[in-house]
């Protein structure tokens, strides 16, 4: 495996574990305001209309994710990353988000 | 402008049903012969399918990003007044699914590359298993919201 490769599972797993933090929290990296269609830095109150903070949440993760992934580098140095972990995890974090969006189902 | 992109998504999301469909059943349900339809359907070879999925994948969900905040300034506010709860819920799993779905394509696509490395053969038929959930669910619940009320 080249250490790039061996990153992915580690990427997968992050990004997904980051991704319900950063949106629970909404701890958005931008807002993007589409009334207006304007866009501010981090989590905005709305501005004439909706916030949208999905794009937010995407970049957030993926930072968080890319720089967990370089961060294990220097841990990874001849060690195997199970590849459990690169799907594990994020079924974990979609069947988490079932039960969290469960009072969309059940009103 | 809106309409043509809608449309243009779910047709990239129709190419990349088939691809991922093709090769989820390939890796969970091998075929020895390609005699009859379901015995064809999965005699292909699921690697091949793979930088097209990754790419499809990565189209359509431009696409649907691109397209999003029409659907939140009409299409979630009309189900938000009309208190139709379930359509509005799948939408935001929808959201949710692709997202970790994005996050997973590094690894789904390392997975595949190593086709021939059988301790990953359990990683390849779970990426692309949660995958092909994950642009299932999405193609149903945008097909529904579209129907509730379509986009302008």
């Amino acid at each position: 495996m080249t250490s790039l490769a061996r990153l992915t599972p580690i990427f997968s797993a992050t990004f997904a574990i980051a991704y319900v933090i950063i949106e629970q929290n909404n701890l958005a990296l931008f807002t993007y305001h589409p009334r207006i269609n304007e866009w501010g830095w981090l989590m905005e109150p709305s501005r004439n209309g909706p916030g949208m903070y999905w794009y937010g949440w995407l970049a957030s993760s993926a930072l968080v994710a890319a720089a967990a992934s370089l961060m294990s580098v220097p841990l990874l140095r001849n060690r195997n990353v199970p590849s459990i972990m690169g799907w594990v995890v994020p079924l974990i974090c979609m069947v988490l988000f079932v039960y969290l969006l469960r009072a969309f189902f059940f009103r | 402008m809106i309409v043509f992109l809608l449309i243009l998504h779910g047709l990239c999301a129709v190419a990349l049903l088939g691809a991922i469909t093709h090769q989820t059943f390939a890796a969970w349900w091998p075929a020895r012969s390609a005699a009859g339809f379901t015995a064809h359907f999965r005699a292909v070879q699921g690697a091949k399918f793979t930088n097209a999925i990754v790419i499809l994948f990565i189209i359509t969900f431009i696409l649907g990003a691109w397209i999003y905040p029409p659907y939140r300034l009409n299409g979630r506010t009309y189900l938000e007044t009309m208190r139709m709860w379930t359509v509005n819920g799948s939408f935001e799993l929808k959201e949710q699914f692709l997202a970790i779905g994005l996050g997973m394509l590094p690894f789904y696509w390392y997975v595949w590359k190593q086709s021939f490395d059988d301790t990953l053969a359990l990683a390849r038929k779970m990426t692309s298993a949660l995958i092909c959930f994950a642009v299932w669910f999405g193609f149903i619940a945008g097909h529904v919201v579209n129907n509730v009320r379509g986009i302008q």
